[in-house]
């Protein structure tokens, strides 16, 4: 069985028994971790709690913080300040100058567009400046709107994708248990879209493992910088 | 022709008849394929377990993506939400029950 992961997953602190059903729907489908999306002023016994329901229901969780900046100054300010608490950082694009900063800043793991904005979607340019990875969040994305057009503009953006060679995370976007999909699911979705087998298959596995893995990694203690980190000799 | 089998978890708080999973995934499929993507992907009930609620249901190979992801659109049957959870796809219905409790 693959290690499949969901990155987007938002559940209600509030409810647990909504986490519950969530939490058990996402080991049904065969997810090993997800990454919990939680508001960066919630409180730390709140997150812990949440992420033992996931954890006792066999859900591996990665932290993860979704910033809507609305400035270049507000993002860059949002990074300095939580970047070190989150495994996972994802930036809603709201407008051009925010796409275009954090597209370049190898501190975002994830950029993400509403697809419901006409104005501002994943462009070529994007495409080009993108370090991290582009997410679409398919599940809440598809089933939330009822313009048809949402199906072409995803259409668009994948192909924008896949011309660059970009890493691209499939997420649900789960905000309750009824969008829980399964990574079949949202692979499929993504083929029916025009990515390519491999890619959508990856996208709901190896690349937003890599990403976790990574950035827990850099989290560590020991982690200095790139290439380099602390070893404690063993004592003979 | 060849075929895939697919095991559906059918996430919902009230009780379905095989006719309304019908209804469920014929309207599903048309809604985002039309006529013609239907009589493609030719979906099929091959086992419908109303107590656990758990199906197994067919289409052809070559339009299983297409069939997953007009599954993965559902979201409401007679104004009550409803979603259904992919478990297994396989090329027998043996392969497709296999693991199942």
């Amino acid at each position: 069985m693959g290690k499949y992961v969901d990155l987007h997953v938002i559940p209600r602190p509030d409810d647990a028994q909504s986490c519950e059903r969530m939490a058990e729907l996402l080991r049904t489908a065969n997810y090993t971790t997800v990454g919990l999306t939680v508001a960066t002023g919630l409180l730390k016994d709140r997150i812990t709690f949440v992420r033992r329901i996931f954890e006792e229901r066999g859900v591996s969780t990665a932290l993860r913080a979704d910033f809507k900046p609305t400035s270049r100054t507000e993002l860059l300010r949002l990074l300095r300040r939580f970047r070190n608490l989150y495994d996972v950082v994802a930036v809603q694009c709201l407008n051009q100058q925010v796409a275009t900063v954090s597209c370049r800043d190898r501190r975002v793991d994830l950029v993400f567009f509403d697809i419901a904005n006409r104005n501002l979607r994943f462009s070529h340019t994007f495409a080009r400046l993108l370090r991290g990875a582009v997410e679409f969040n398919l599940v809440s994305d598809l089933t939330a709107q009822d313009d048809p057009w949402v199906f072409s503009r995803f259409r668009k953006a994948i192909m924008v994708a896949r011309e660059h060679h970009v890493n691209v995370v499939l997420s649900s976007g789960a905000r309750n248990y009824e969008m829980v999909r399964s990574p079949f699911q949202i692979s499929a979705l993504a083929m029916s879209l025009g990515l390519g087998h491999e890619e959508s298959i990856k996208g709901v596995s190896s690349i937003p493992s890599a990403i976790v893995t990574q950035n827990r990694k850099k989290r560590s203690p020991q982690y200095v910088e790139e290439g380099v980190k602390i070893v404690v000799p063993s004592v003979p | 022709m060849v075929r895939r089998y697919i095991r559906v978890k059918i996430v919902c708080d009230h009780k379905l008849t095989n006719e309304q999973f019908h209804e469920i995934l014929d309207n599903a499929s048309r809604r985002y394929f039309g006529q013609l993507g239907v009589s493609r992907i030719d979906p099929r009930i091959v086992r419908f377990d109303a107590e656990s609620l758990e199906a197994i249901v067919s289409c052809e190979s070559s339009a299983a993506h297409e069939f997953e992801s007009a599954l993965s659109l559902i979201t409401s049957y007679a104004e009550a939400p409803i979603s259904l959870l992919v478990l297994r796809v396989s090329g027998t219905v043996k392969g497709a029950a296999r693991g199942r409790k």
